[in-house]
């Protein structure tokens, strides 16, 4: 018994490239058609998306505890977190932009983080594997908007230069809030989702054969 | 022959089914039958549509980076901001490694995506291709993810609201233009298929 789904190519030695999508045998090791690296999965998957992981959730202290904005006014300088800002929207009665923040900013790098760590324990029980790659998807897509803070930072830091009256500068915040970002896309790409496949092929195997046919 | 009905064996990329490639008519789309990953589309023109928008999106990308993206006014004091400068800002500020994301993230990934477009897909129209071509289209296809314009114009939105209590802050030509660009490029990226753009490129001359 293969490592492998049998219902996959990698268990007929193909391999999809990963860059132009061509199926080639994997003992040719480079694409005929793009010259990408043939691997029948990508390599240390699993282990890449932990530290990968590991690493993001410890940046997301920083990112929520530090301020990410200093605005210097007459009134004294101010340091604003993330969680200041969508409170501060949300006493000035702007609830969708408090949404909005709170959900882009709070919410979808914890969701992130957890739809990967539960994609990873996925790749070895092999369990719901559908809904597990749906979630896969979910977790490529939203990957990107938590980085509106970062942008809505360089976008006040930009236009804020009358000197005399506000001032405003990026704090710590920001800089590690990014690298969250940054980090837990680069998870969610080294994440390999044709192992939740192969882990729910042995174990339809183990259990009951007939059980469940995926068509 | 249509590139895509070339393709002889599929393998989804996302639970690697291995799978005969159906032959597709204009308009239709294959999804991988266990996991619905969508697998093949073979959309209506997709060649000059994708180079129609691209060119489009050339051009708004060229006005956005032109004009002012936002002016704010307080009392007699005005100042513009151009879009390169919520990158250069940020250096400034003692902040290059998130100066240099930014720029990449709304500057360099999209300059990528509508240049190289353009440069694999005009050729492509007469069914050649230009040198580097291969190479090229493995960046573009790779540098899409980090295309982050759309997201940027909702920080935009965001920082209108937050400063709109300080000082009055207006839209420049290039917030719009931004608009714009952000609707050509979706729809030049989805009027064509990675597999499709690869059999094109492997069935044209050099």
């Amino acid at each position: 018994m293969s490592e492998f789904d049998p219902k996959s190519a990698a268990a007929h030695g193909l391999a999809l490239c990963h860059v132009c999508g061509l199926v080639s045998p994997v003992r040719e090791e480079q694409c005929p058609r793009c010259g990408g690296g043939l691997h029948l999965r990508r390599r240390e998957s699993v282990q890449r998306t932990w530290a990968l992981t590991i690493a993001a959730l410890v940046l997301y202290f920083p990112a929520n505890l530090l301020p990410v904005l200093r605005v210097e006014s007459f009134a004294g300088a101010q340091q604003n977190t993330i969680m200041g800002g969508v409170i501060q929207f949300w006493q000035e009665a702007d609830y969708p932009v408090a949404i909005i923040i709170f959900v882009a900013s709070v919410v979808i790098p914890v969701i992130k983080i957890i739809f990967i760590v539960a994609l990873c324990l996925a790749s070895q029980t092999g369990r719901r594997p559908r809904t597990m790659t749906r979630l896969y998807r979910v977790t490529e897509f939203i990957g990107r908007w938590s980085m509106v803070d970062v942008f809505v930072v360089a976008i006040l830091v930009a236009v804020v230069q009358l000197g005399s009256t506000i001032s405003i500068h990026p704090g710590a915040g920001a800089l590690s809030f990014a690298a969250v970002v940054v980090l837990t896309m680069f998870a969610a790409m080294s994440f390999d989702p044709r192992l939740i496949w192969d882990a729910a092929a042995q174990s339809e195997d183990a259990a009951a054969p007939s059980e469940v046919v995926m068509r | 022959m249509h590139p895509l009905n070339a393709i002889e064996q599929l393998a989804c990329p996302d639970c690697d089914a291995l799978l005969a490639a159906p032959r597709l008519e204009e308009g239709e789309k294959a999804i991988c039958p266990r996991c619905v990953a969508p697998l093949l589309s073979h959309e209506r023109n997709a060649l000059h549509r994708t180079a129609a928008f691209a060119a489009a999106a050339a051009l708004l990308f060229a006005v956005s980076n032109c004009f002012p993206f936002m002016t704010l006014r307080a009392g007699f004091r005005e100042s513009e901001m151009l879009l390169w400068q919520s990158a250069s800002g940020l250096g400034a500020e003692g902040y290059a490694y998130l100066g240099v994301a930014v720029c990449f993230f709304i500057l360099i990934a999209p300059m990528l995506l509508i240049g190289g477009l353009l440069y694999l897909v005009l050729p492509l129209l007469r069914n050649r291709r230009l040198p580097g071509a291969i190479l090229l289209c493995r960046w573009v296809l790779a540098v899409r993810r980090w295309n982050m314009i759309e997201v940027f114009l909702l920080g935009a939105l965001v920082s209108l609201l937050k400063l709109g209590k300080l000082a009055s802050l207006t839209l420049g030509t290039s917030f719009w233009s931004f608009v714009g660009l952000i609707l050509c490029l979706t729809a030049a990226l989805a009027s064509i298929h990675p597999r499709e753009l690869w059999g094109r490129l492997e069935a044209s001359k050099p």
